[in-house]
C-alpha cells in the first residue's frame, strides 16, 4: 500500500523499550497495545531488526514474534505523536496491564 | 507472479481439459466454492459503480460479528466477576478475536482488494486474510501458529457474515455449475443436490468420490483440471463437456449451439431407456440378470427405485463417518442402516464394512503419514487395528439387519486368516447381542469383496468361508496391473479387458461356482458393453452399478444372447492381447448393440 499520509503539523516521538512479560508480545499485550495504539492518530510503528510493524494492527504485531526482553523501537508520527508515545512507553513498563 | 496477474479479464474464452468422470452436457453459470472452511466465496468481478456497497457490505459484515462477539464477551465478563478465572481467559480471547476483525491493516487491505481489484467483498476479505497468514507463515513458532488458526476462525465467522448480508440472494439459489480445489464428500453434502448442474474439480481422478457422487445424481462431472482456479469467475458461463473432459468458459456462439444440441440428443435417449427401466433384465434366450445399485448414502434410494434398481449390490458406509468431526454413535449407524435396509425390504442390501483409508479419518484417530495409502492402513486392515470402530459399525448393522434383507461384506480382504479374524469378531459381536437378547438376523448373509490379486488366488479358500463374492473391478484391474486410473501418464494402460483381468474374474467365478455361493461384478465395468457381453458369458448373473447406469444395463440385457456371449468368452479366453480381446467382441456385438455403443460409450466415458 503507497497511502501517503499529510503530515503538515507533524511531531515525531521515538523511543526503545523492551519487552518485559514472561511470554513476549503475545495475543494479550499484543490486543491491548493495538487497541491503545488505535486511540490516536499518528503513525505508531514498532520496529524489530528488520521487520516493521504497524502498531494498531494487533496481526502485524503478533508477526513479529517478538518474545521476552526482545527490544523494539517504538516511533510515532503524527499531530499527537508525543502524547501517543508517553503512553504506549508507559503501557510496555506497565507489562500492558496484565 | 503478482495476484492480479492470475485473474482472467471476464468474458475471455477458456478451454481447460479435464478427467471426465460422469459424463453428460451442462451448460450453465459458475459458483466457486471454498475449499478450506467449506464457506462458498463470492468470487465475483463487480463494476466500479458497486465498488462503495461492496466495501458498506464488508464493514456492516464485521461490525455483526464484533457485536456478537461482544455479547459474548460480556456475559463471560459477568462471570469473571463472579470469579470464574476460566470466563476470564476466554474473554480475553474473544478480545483478541475482537482486535483481528477490526484490524486496520486486515481491513485496510481488503477495503483496497475490493476497490482497486474490483472484486466482491467475499473475495476481497479473503485475498487479504490470504496475505496476513503468509507473514505468519514464514515464522516457526507454536504459538503463533495457534494465531493463524484464530485469524481463520475470525475470516471463516466475516464470510458467514458476508453470506447472511448477501446482496445478490436470488442468484444463490439457482442451479449452478460448482467448481472447487477439491471436494470432500462433506463439501458435496452441503450442497443441495437441486442446484448442482455439474461439478468440475482442479484435483482429483478417475475414482475419487466427486465422480462416484456426480454419477450417483446424474451431473456431468469433470476432475483434475488445472488452472481452474484461476480460470472461473463467479457467474460466468461454462459449458461442462462430462463425455470429453472439456471445461469451456466463456464459450463462442458457435460451440453453444452445438453443444446444445448435443444435450438435447443425450437426454432424448436417457429419458428412452428410462422409460423401460423398470421391465426385468432378461437375455433374449431367457436368462434372468439382476442388476443392483451402488449407492454412498440412504437418501439415494429413491433414485435406485427410479431407475429399476433390484437392491442394493453395494452400500459405501464411507459417508456416515467422513462427513463429521466425531465419530457417529451406534445408533446414529444403526438409524442410517435401518433406514436403508427397510425402504429397499424385500430387495437386498449389501452393508459394507468401512472402506476408508487412515488418510480420510481426520478428526477421528490420529493421521498415519503413509507414502502410499492405496497399499496402507485402510478397509479391512483399518478397521482391525480401530477394532472398536468396527465393531460399532457391525453392531449397528446387525441390528438393521432385522427390518429387511440385510447382508454384511467385508472389503479388500487379501487372506483367508484376515477374513477369519474379521469373522471371528463378527462372532463375538453376535454373542454379545446374543447376551443382551437384541435381535439381528440369525441366517444373515456374510459376503467378501475380491478387489486384491491375492484374493483371487486362493478364492477358492474364500469361498468356503463365505456366503458370496463381489468382484471390485475399479480396484482390482488398478492393483492387478498397477495401474492409477487418475494418472494421465499411465490411465492408457487401465484396461479392463485386459486378458489378466478376464483371467482373474473366470478363476473367481469358477471357484465361487465350485463352493456354490453367488458372485456379483461392482464396478464400472459392468456398465461397459464390452466387458458386459464376456462377463454375461462368463455366466455373470448380478451386477451392481451406480443407479444411473441401471437403465442402460438392463437395457443392454434385454438385447442380449447368453448362449452367444458364451461362445464369445470361450474364444476371450484365449487372446493375449487387450486389443484382439477388443477386435474380438466387436466384431460379435456390434450387430447386437449397434446404436447403444456410441452413446453408452459417452455415458461411461469409456474410449472405446
Amino acid at each position: 500500500m503507497s497511502q501517503m499520509r499529510e503530515n503538515s503539523a507533524s511531531e515525531s516521538f521515538s523511543a526503545t523499550v523492551t519487552i518485559m512479560d514472561n511470554y513476549g508480545l503475545h495475543a494479550r499485550p499484543a490486543a491491548n497495545l493495538a487497541r491503545t495504539a488505535q486511540a490516536f492518530k499518528s503513525e505508531i510503528r514498532l520496529i524489530s531488526g528488520d521487520q516493521t510493524a504497524d502498531a494498531k494492527s494487533i496481526l502485524d504485531l503478533l508477526s513479529l514474534a517478538a518474545g521476552r526482553n526482545t527490544e523494539l523501537t517504538l516511533e510515532c508520527n503524527g499531530e499527537d505523536a508525543p502524547e501517543a508515545g508517553e503512553t504506549l512507553l508507559k503501557l510496555f513498563q506497565d507489562k500492558f496491564n496484565l | 507472479m503478482r495476484p492480479d496477474q492470475k485473474m482472467t479479464t471476464a468474458g475471455r474464452r477458456h478451454l481447460i481439459t479435464g478427467v471426465a468422470v460422469s459424463s453428460g452436457i451442462a451448460i450453465g453459470p459458475a459458483q466457486f466454492i471454498n475449499r478450506r472452511d467449506n464457506a462458498i466465496i463470492v468470487r465475483q468481478r463487480i463494476r466500479p459503480e458497486e465498488v462503495a456497497a461492496e466495501t458498506a457490505r464488508l464493514d456492516a459484515a464485521v461490525e455483526t460479528l464484533v457485536r456478537e462477539f461482544s455479547e459474548a464477551q460480556a456475559q463471560l465478563r459477568d462471570q469473571a466477576a463472579k470469579g470464574s478465572r476460566e470466563s476470564r481467559e476466554q474473554a480475553d480471547i474473544i478480545e483478541a478475536h475482537i482486535m483481528i476483525c477490526r484490524d486496520p491493516k486486515l481491513l485496510g487491505l481488503a477495503r483496497s482488494n475490493i476497490s482497486e481489484r474490483e472484486i466482491s467483498a467475499e473475495w476481497g476479505w479473503e485475498k487479504a486474510v490470504q496475505e496476513m497468514l503468509a507473514a505468519f507463515a514464514n515464522i516457526d513458532s507454536p504459538y503463533l501458529r495457534e494465531r493463524a488458526a484464530d485469524l481463520q476462525a475470525v475470516s471463516s465467522r466475516v464470510t458467514a457474515c458476508l453470506r447472511g448480508n448477501r446482496l445478490r440472494l436470488s442468484a444463490h439459489t439457482a442451479p449452478k455449475i460448482f467448481f472447487a480445489h477439491d471436494l470432500t464428500p462433506a463439501d458435496t453434502l452441503a450442497l443441495a443436490p437441486e442446484n448442482i448442474i455439474a461439478l468440475v474439480t482442479e484435483m482429483g481422478g478417475k475414482t475419487s468420490h466427486t465422480g462416484i457422487l456426480a454419477r450417483s445424481l446424474r451431473i456431468p462431472c469433470v476432475v483434475g483440471c488445472p488452472g481452474l482456479e484461476e480460470a472461473v469467475i463467479d457467474e460466468a458461463l461454462v459449458i461442462v463437456d462430462g463425455i470429453n473432459g472439456f471445461v469451456i468458459i466463456n464459450p463462442r456462439e458457435a460451440e453453444l449451439a452445438e453443444y446444445r444440441e448435443q444435450q438435447s440428443r443425450f437426454s432424448l435417449y436417457e429419458s428412452d431407456i428410462r422409460k423401460q427401466a423398470a421391465l426385468p433384465a432378461e437375455s433374449v434366450d431367457g436368462v434372468r440378470v439382476s442388476v443392483y445399485g451402488n449407492l454412498e448414502t440412504s437418501r439415494e434410494s429413491v433414485l435406485l427405485k427410479e431407475f429399476g434398481g433390484e437392491g442394493v449390490g453395494l452400500y459405501r458406509t464411507e459417508f456416515g463417518f467422513l462427513s463429521r468431526h466425531n465419530l457417529p454413535t451406534e445408533n446414529e449407524l444403526f438409524e442410517d442402516y435401518r433406514r436403508i435396509v427397510e425402504e429397499m425390504a424385500p430387495h437386498s442390501v449389501v452393508l459394507r464394512t468401512l472402506d476408508a483409508g487412515a488418510d480420510k479419518m481426520i478428526g477421528q484417530r490420529q493421521r498415519v503419514e503413509e507414502e502410499n495409502p492405496a497399499l496402507g492402513l485402510r478397509a479391512i486392515r483399518y478397521c482391525m487395528r480401530h477394532q472398536d470402530i468396527f465393531r460399532r459399525q457391525l453392531r449397528a448393522m446387525l441390528r438393521a439387519s432385522v427390518y429387511g434383507n440385510a447382508a454384511i461384506m467385508f472389503p479388500m480382504i487379501s487372506g483367508l486368516s484376515e477374513l477369519r479374524l474379521a469373522k471371528s469378531i463378527l462372532s463375538e459381536v453376535k454373542q454379545e447381542l446374543d447376551n443382551e437378547g437384541t435381535e439381528y438376523n440369525r441366517h444373515l448373509p456374510l459376503g467378501s469383496m475380491i478387489e486384491l490379486p491375492a484374493a483371487v488366488f486362493v478364492a477358492e479358500a474364500l469361498a468356503r468361508e463365505v456366503d458370496f463374492f463381489s468382484i471390485g473391478t475399479n480396484d482390482l484391474i488398478q492393483y492387478s496391473l498397477g495401474i492409477d486410473r487418475g494418472n494421465k501418464y499411465v490411465s492408457y494402460l487401465y484396461q479392463p479387458l485386459h486378458p489378466a483381468i478376464i483371467l482373474a474374474i473366470k478363476h473367481v467365478v469358477d471357484m465361487a461356482r465350485q463352493a456354490g455361493i453367488s458372485v456379483c461384478v461392482c464396478g464400472e465395468m459392468a456398465a461397459d458393453p464390452y466387458s458386459l457381453a464376456v462377463l454375461l458369458g462368463m455366466g455373470i448373473d448380478e451386477f451392481s452399478v451406480t443407479p444411473r447406469l441401471i437403465p442402460f444395463v438392463k437395457n443392454l440385457i434385454r438385447r442380449s444372447d447368453v448362449a452367444e456371449f458364451r461362445d464369445l468368452a470361450r474364444q476371450v479366453y484365449r487372446q493375449n492381447s487387450a486389443e484382439s480381446v477388443l477386435r474380438l467382441i466387436r466384431q460379435n456385438i456390434y450387430g447386437r448393440f449397434s446404436g447403444e455403443l456410441s452413446f453408452f460409450a459417452a455415458m461411461t466415458g469409456s474410449e472405446i
